[in-house]
């Protein structure tokens, strides 16, 4: 298995994000405060406690070059964190929302961040030099529902949002100031803040979990449906994929290089896509079993219960073995995984190591290093 | 809907129902149930508001798979891009609350499942938009 490390640190982890040397975590243990912990010889300390929020903190990130750690809550408020001889002393951020912030992410320079809330908009911060305080631009239009998840194009003014409406958007974020007008990359017209650049319709349900890819010419969210979209070109016209999988559905999604995606979900197992050469996405195995025979239904015995009073009800039900045959799900996780981060240098190409965290308390370090053979070239 | 159009495009609807359903009973009654139900699922019009053509084409449907006795072989015959709507009827079937027809739908359920997986009640459950 690709599993180098396991720890079970809560009951339960809403959110998580690694320090810059990958040495410490920090997280939330789905209360209203942030714990930080380092590893050190295999045994892992806690070193700070960020108490400042009234309620469940959902979303943090740890920027990797200015050591800053931003944190969202359902207060509808957000912290920026600079650690201050030795200590983490926290700046507000005043949001502006009247509805609780969901998540969020700084942007590949770090001079901004994104935070979606639940109040269907999009929060874009910046530090004002000035007067030395966060300021917030609200993205108020086109969503008609809670925003998800966000995620910064590599070019740090491209934002795609995906929202409990069903459909991702891809946003202009440019601020006179903060970002300079790159001539050669994107057409001037698109450089309005908050413009909308496209819209994709492909889900009926609820979207999670969107992410670019390293070039940022791909984009790729899920669907509570047990779908997940790929979107190539992203622009005036794009190709979009939609790609249905057997099982529960997924929550957060990651690159691990050009062509291949890492999804983590309800299965408590990361699943692993990838296209192949003419640019086709599919589902290509689990991460961490080998590859299933499609006759053997591997369901837990919760599932298996549940299935034979279900067909107990028919007169002629044959004794359904597979169904019975509880292979546990998660090898390493037993609950729904909502997060994965990746663990490698910003800006690299490919993830090798990457960590999941989820509803069972478990944060989980995955090295790809030794199954570089068997997920192909694609990686 | 607005009036005009969208009554004739249902009564056209309708129409080409009924052409499937009298092709399908000649299916039936060569005993070529795979091909009816095959038959009875394309062309399902899901975009239609319309409660009418659901219904008639549910009727047609419904025919067919109580005439279906080898799930298996069905299944087999079956493209994969029909389990989701094949899962749709199959749930409109479990709603009825008619014996026998339960019966039936639960039997071809239970097999749908081991091929399809969850992942295809789940998208039953969450499109709301195009109901059966």
């Amino acid at each position: 298995m690709a599993v180098v490390d396991v720890h079970r640190f809560a009951e339960s982890i809403t959110c998580h994000a690694w320090s810059p040397d990958h040495s410490m975590v920090a997280f939330c243990p789905n209360n209203n405060e942030v714990h930080i912990y380092k590893s050190s010889q295999d045994q892992w300390e806690r070193l700070h406690v960020l108490e400042k929020h009234d309620q469940i903190v959902s979303g943090i990130d740890w920027s990797s070059k200015s050591n800053k750690i931003v944190t969202v809550s359902h207060d509808r408020n957000s912290y920026v964190w600079s650690l201050e001889g030795g200590e983490w002393v926290p700046t507000l951020v005043i949001l502006r929302l009247n509805r609780a912030a969901l998540c969020v992410q700084w942007s590949p320079k770090e001079n901004k961040f994104a935070v979606g809330s639940g109040a269907k908009t999009v929060c874009i911060c910046y530090y004002e030099q000035e007067n030395n305080w966060w300021v917030s631009k609200l993205i108020r239009k086109r969503h008609e529902s809670s925003v998800t998840n966000v995620a910064w194009h590599p070019n740090n003014i491209l934002l795609a949002t995906t929202s409990t409406d069903g459909k991702c958007r891809v946003f202009s974020t440019f601020i006179k100031g903060v970002d300079t007008k790159d001539s050669k990359a994107g057409s001037p017209a698109e450089s309005k803040f908050g413009e909308q650049i496209i819209q994709l319709d492909l889900s009926y349900s609820w979207a999670f979990g969107v992410k670019w890819s390293p070039s940022g010419n791909t984009l790729a969210y899920v669907g509570h449906s047990s779908m997940i979209y790929f979107v190539d070109d992203v622009g005036p016209s794009p190709l979009a994929q939609s790609v249905a999988f057997r099982d529960l559905p997924l929550r957060d999604v990651l690159f691990i290089s050009e062509k291949m995606v890492i999804g983590v979900g309800y299965d408590s197992n990361p699943m692993v896509f990838a296209a192949d050469d003419t640019g086709i996405w599919s589902f290509i195995r689990y991460i961490g079993e080998k590859k299933e025979v499609s006759s053997g239904s591997s369901y837990s015995s919760q599932f298996s219960e549940a299935f034979t009073k279900f067909y107990g009800q028919s007169k002629a039900t044959t004794a359904n073995e597979a169904s019975e045959s509880s292979k546990s799900r998660g090898g390493v996780h037993d609950n729904c995984i909502n997060s994965i981060v990746p663990l490698s240098k910003a800006g690299s190409p490919k993830v090798m190591r990457f960590s999941t965290s989820g509803l069972d308390g478990k944060i989980a370090i995955w090295d790809l290093e030794s199954m570089q053979e068997e997920l192909g070239h694609q990686f | 809907m607005a009036g005009g159009g969208g009554f004739v495009e249902a009564e056209a609807i309708i129409a080409r129902i009924e052409t499937k359903s009298t092709k399908i009973e000649s299916l039936l009654k060569q005993y070529k149930p795979v091909e009816a139900l095959k038959t009875a699922l394309e062309g399902s019009p899901p975009k239609t508001l319309d409660e009418r053509c659901k219904s008639a084409n549910w009727i047609v449907v419904h025919r067919a798979l109580m005439a279906i006795k080898d799930i298996e072989g069905m299944l087999n015959a079956l493209d994969v891009e029909y389990y989701d709507i094949l899962m749709k009827y199959l749930y409109r079937g479990l709603s009825t609350g008619d014996r026998p027809t339960c019966d039936q739908c639960l039997k071809i359920h239970e097999k749908l499942t081991e091929r399809a997986g969850l992942g295809c009640i789940l998208r039953c459950l969450t499109d709301t938009l195009n109901t059966v």
